[in-house]
């Protein structure tokens, strides 16, 4: 029963980054119908910031999530008005290899930049925790789980009560209409896209506390992102952050098989999620679109 | 959408191209039939001059390996319009029907090969049946996920404590031998590409080929037409994970090691689909240029051919990531500027041209 | 483009015939220039591996054509290694070996980094039958497939964590308990295997959990061994889980007298990383500059160390990686003088029948093809610092147990 709740706690903790990672991707998947392959990289960026402002100036790594959202917002703003705007209107899959050429230039920026050192963000507190008897709960860990909600309230809050908001929901529900009604769809794209890519840096910053970065080491949470977004449901926030619980919950469970442990990760994650896909194709609270 | 957008007639200009172009396809083919012949040993006692080495042959093997993988998911992903994200699996598991097969139950390559295709294909139609009733992002997802998950468990999978499938360790096989092992793998490669395009050429002109593109444009009207959309799509799913096992069970026995590693890599869906994309989907030789197009561009950036890139002035261990980046942006391009594939230019459709340029750039951006 | 390079070969001739003129060996003649070859994964997710082992190539480069180049019968023939990138993939790692082999007509070839990597390449040095000795592929599946053409100069993976285990029988109070975690690669499983065959015979009791390779979310693994609650916590897997599974440890207070991990606490990046959480983590090396040969050529230890230092500043000591890729090229050094000749099969000979002391320790191969001879060492990191601690005849100090619970520390 300890062990049940301790782990429990663990996954609803790993939650929290796949939470981070996944609101950014969703919000642009959903919207700009673009599955953003260099989402991982784009998460990596402001791992690098977080990284670099901890180690030259000691900057503790929550302070830095802002900075991290800020310099993210304005890459994803100048891509998506820059480049991607240039294909939105092809097909689903012209987008998908854009932003893989995208990956591949950001990927080896970084590498150019950062070279392929292993970095990590280790701050005074880093593994102290709160302990409940015999539960642990990591500071670190807990605060990327509170960041990781706030996150994903503050995004549905500018979603749901901003007029930017509103005008990214309805170029995401009509762009045709939305334009009728006056809104600016190159600035609502970028925008949109934007804001996307500022979840990414805050998730990026909040790996750095958790595991090493490489420039690489952002491309398992493309994949991942990918599925959290789909276990949830696209076209919400609140059906992300499910997800991203839930899928921490998947992997923390099947880890703590014996034997056999995490081995499985994947087949266990993507089989449930083929079975969500058949039996609920809009995802476990997603809205029909 | 973007198809209906950019019909035009051909011009007078484009007939000249696409005559060139199947000049110089011609050529290309004579060449890539003749010139391996010059690597026998008749030949070269015979004095003639060596056209293709070892290293000819490895690239262009693994070219003709692309042009099945790139043309068989444009069965699905291109005429069909379904975005299979999973279609490594088929080769990882026509991989491992022929390697486990030849290194642990001895058979012969030629009695074993016949079998990666089957087993693919009958893998396909029992995951296809539930898969194929999603749509869209959500069929990509789920066939991602079986390409994932099918790795996984073929890598870890144990019967009583030892593994079914040689674990993590792969499968090695015996060397294969025979003389001009390199003339029967690349004949063998070459020979899955042309029935890989064959097939696709029927298709296209079949009943079935005509279904699945009206699948493609609307898929309640073609069921409401008469068209059973299931086995359709089901169909031409097992006929893409067949042509893809097949490629795998060649690989298996060419490249000697397997494992999870070398035949389910997550990067041949993308590469797959980004060659298909690059030379044009839905089309009979749009996957075949762009899977040679891509190849050789990544062969060239990666320094494998006789001209390669000399990037001066820079150290140079920055010169290998810097060649990456330029793949990336070259990319970029190529889906800003020539969205409907380079096959665009060489079937009498259009001409490179600034014109064309900017028309396509109007077309996709907001 | 040919002519380009042959311009290159004289100049790197003239250049290290001036170097081996200023070295007063004025006596021998230049020969032609030896040519090596390898795939590296310059870029990708090897990158950091691939990048280490290309620094221990590189150096050993470097010193050889300043001693004018390798002696061969009197003759001086200096050195070059051609690398390309393979983007960390092994399908165009076997590309771009048949370019070495076929069009640039390297002589020899050195390792790739990566198991599947190096078990392709293998095949491919076996069917052109060029000699390839590799230093990064530990697991033994790659020779134990008859092939003849490559040799692996490193300790097998089945000795990586045996010493630690040796060391901890040593130990008072003596562990009894070995929870062993293992990432599910080739490489880690071998790892992992041998411990858990071994340990018994030594005393212990071993739990193996078996993870995915390349997690970095092994919170649920780490509590599975705090609810075991072992005196001993090994980790098999690489520098990415090393990182993640300590990072764990200290946040669910997985508190054990001993931690070992197979592979990461010999980089620097895993000090670099963590801090002060490093401390007391032990693992297996194939090499530590505290190590104590007696090398019948090229540097010693100590000079090694300098040596890579001034060439690469700022990066730290050179870590194992390094190490045995420098190794990989003094067999092929020793292996030429011995067969008098360039000649790929009299090398290969040369190469089965090599035993010679180097500063990485004894180099001699089984009948396989890979250096069973050479001891595996335990080093630990005590205050930020990498220590040698086991066996006791290489040690430089001793080894700090228990390890203090992380409130304690």
């Amino acid at each position: 029963m300890v062990n049940f709740l301790q782990l429990l706690v663990l996954g609803l903790l790993a939650g929290g980054v796949y939470v981070g990672v996944g609101v950014g991707f969703g919000l642009v998947w959903g919207v700009l119908n673009i599955v953003n392959l260099a989402h991982g990289a784009l998460v990596m960026v402001g791992g690098y910031l977080t990284w670099t402002l901890f180690t030259r100036l000691g900057l503790d790594p929550f302070l830095s999530l802002p900075l991290d959202a800020l310099l993210l917002f304005t890459i994803g703003y100048l891509l998506q008005r820059g480049v991607i705007n240039r294909v939105i209107r092809a097909p689903l899959l012209f987008t998908f290899l854009l932003t893989f050429g995208v990956n591949l230039v950001v990927i080896n920026l970084l590498l150019l930049l950062f070279k392929s050192d292993f970095r990590s963000v280790t701050p005074s507190y880093a593994g102290a925790g709160l302990e409940l008897g015999v539960l642990v709960i990591p500071f670190t860990r807990l605060g990327a789980l509170v960041v990781a909600l706030l996150l994903a309230a503050g995004l549905a809050f500018v979603l749901n009560r901003t007029r930017t908001g509103l005008a990214i929901q309805a170029v995401g529900a009509d762009r045709d209409a939305a334009q009728l009604v006056g809104i600016d769809l190159r600035h609502t794209y970028a925008l949109t896209f934007a804001l996307g890519a500022a979840c990414a840096g805050v998730a990026g910053g909040l790996i750095t506390l958790i595991q090493a970065i490489t420039p690489t080491a952002g491309e398992p949470y493309t994949l991942q992102a990918f599925v959290v977004v789909i276990l949830g449901g696209l076209g919400r926030v609140t059906a992300t952050v499910a997800g991203g619980l839930l899928f921490g919950l998947i992997e923390v469970f099947g880890q703590s098989i014996p034997g056999s442990g995490s081995v499985y990760a994947n087949a266990i994650a993507f089989g449930l999620l083929v079975l969500v896909l058949i039996l609920r194709p809009q995802g476990l609270m997603g809205r029909l679109r | 959408m973007l198809r209906a957008a950019f019909t035009t007639k051909p011009t007078e200009g484009g007939r000249r191209w696409r005559r060139l172009f199947l000049l110089l396809g011609g050529v290309v083919l004579l060449y890539g039939l003749l010139a391996p012949l010059t690597s026998l040993d008749a030949l070269q006692s015979a004095g003639f001059p060596l056209l293709a080495d070892k290293l000819w042959f490895r690239i262009a093997t693994a070219t003709a390996m692309f042009v099945v993988l790139a043309s068989a998911w444009n069965l699905v992903g291109g005429l069909t319009g379904y975005a299979a994200f999973g279609n490594v699996a088929f080769f990882g598991i026509g991989a491992y029907t022929c390697g486990m097969l030849i290194s642990r139950a001895h058979w012969p390559l030629f009695l074993a090969l016949p079998l990666a295709p089957l087993a693919s294909a009958a893998f396909a139609a029992l995951v296809g049946v539930p898969l194929l009733r999603l749509r869209g992002h959500y069929f990509a997802v789920a066939s991602l996920g079986v390409g994932v998950a099918v790795g996984e468990v073929i890598q870890n999978v144990e019967y009583r404590g030892t593994p079914v499938f040689g674990g993590s360790t792969g499968l090695f096989l015996p060397i294969f031998s025979v003389d001009n092992r390199d003339l029967v793998f690349y004949f063998l490669m070459v020979g899955a590409a042309a029935l890989t395009i064959g097939v696709t050429w029927l298709v296209l002109r079949s009943r079935f080929g005509y279904g699945l593109i009206a699948i493609r444009e609307n898929e309640e009207a073609a069921a409401v037409m008469g068209v059973n959309t299931t086995a359709y799509k089901v169909a031409a799913f097992a006929l893409a994970a067949a042509l893809t096992g097949l490629a795998g069970g060649i690989f298996a026995q060419w490249n000697v090691f397997i494992n999870q590693e070398n035949v389910f890599p997550i990067e041949y869906n993308v590469q797959m689909i980004l060659m298909a994309l690059v030379g044009g989907a839905g089309t009979l030789f749009g996957p075949l240029a762009g899977a040679v197009f891509l190849y050789m561009l990544i062969q060239f950036l990666s320094g494998s051919l006789p001209v390669s890139l000399d990037l001066p002035f820079l150290p140079s261990d920055a010169r290998p990531v810097l060649a990456q980046v330029i793949l990336g942006l070259l990319l970029l391009v190529t889906v800003i500027f020539v969205p409907r594939g380079v096959i665009d230019f060489f079937g009498g459709q259009s001409r490179l041209s600034l014109a064309y340029l900017r028309r396509s750039l109007r077309e996709t951006s907001v | 483009m040919r002519s380009r390079s042959s311009v290159l070969l004289v100049v790197a001739a003239l250049l290290s015939f001036a170097c081996g003129g200023t070295a007063g060996t004025g006596g021998t003649s230049t020969g032609a220039t030896i040519t090596f070859g390898a795939p590296l994964g310059l870029t990708g997710s090897l990158t950091k591996e691939s990048t280490l082992t290309q620094q221990g190539y590189d150096l050993w480069v470097d010193w050889i054509n300043q001693q004018g180049g390798i002696n061969i019968d009197g003759v001086k023939h200096p050195v070059k290694v051609k690398y390309y990138d393979d983007t960390s993939s092994a399908n165009q790692s076997a590309v771009l070996m048949q370019k070495l082999i076929t069009e640039d007509k390297v002589n020899f070839l050195l390792g790739p980094y990566g198991s599947a990597a190096t078990a392709t390449d293998a095949a491919i040095a076996e069917q052109n039958q060029v000699p390839m000795v590799e230093a990064n592929g530990a697991a033994q599946a790659i020779f134990n497939q008859g092939y003849k053409y490559t040799f692996g100069v490193l300790s097998p993976a089945n000795k990586y964590l045996q010493g630690v285990v040796d060391m901890a029988a040593t130990l008072t109070p003596k562990p009894t308990s070995i929870f062993m975690l293992s990432a599910d690669d080739n490489f880690s499983l071998e790892v992992a295997n041998a411990v858990r065959d071994y340990a018994p015979s030594k005393g212990f009791t071993v739990t193996l959990q078996k993870y995915k390779n390349g997690s970095t979310n092994l919170a649920a693994e780490v509590q599975a061994a705090k609810a075991a609650n072992p005196d001993i916590v090994m980790n098999s897997g690489h520098l990415l889980e090393a990182i993640a599974i300590n990072k764990a440890a200290k946040e669910y207070k997985l508190n054990s007298k001993l931690f070992a991990y197979s592979v990461g606490p010999s980089t620097p990046d895993f000090i670099n990383s963590l801090g002060k959480d490093a401390n007391y983590v032990y693992d297996g090396s194939q090499w530590t500059p505290q190590v104590k040969y007696k090398p019948s050529f090229y540097l010693t230890e100590s000079q090694y160390v300098d040596a890579y230092h001034k060439k690469y500043p700022g990066a730290g000591d050179p870590d194992y990686h390094v190490a045995e890729s420098t190794a990989a090229c003094l067999a092929f050094q020793k292996a030429l003088e011995n067969a008098k000749s360039t000649d790929p099969k009299k090398v290969r000979d040369a190469l089965a029948k090599l035993d010679v002391m180097t500063f990485f320790g004894q180099i001699k191969f089984d009948s396989r093809g890979i250096n069973t001879y050479k001891p595996m060492v335990v080093e630990q990191i005590q205050n930020g610092q990498h220590h040698t601690v086991f066996p006791t005849d290489v040690a430089d100090v001793k080894p700090m147990y228990p390890t203090p619970a992380w409130d304690q520390r």
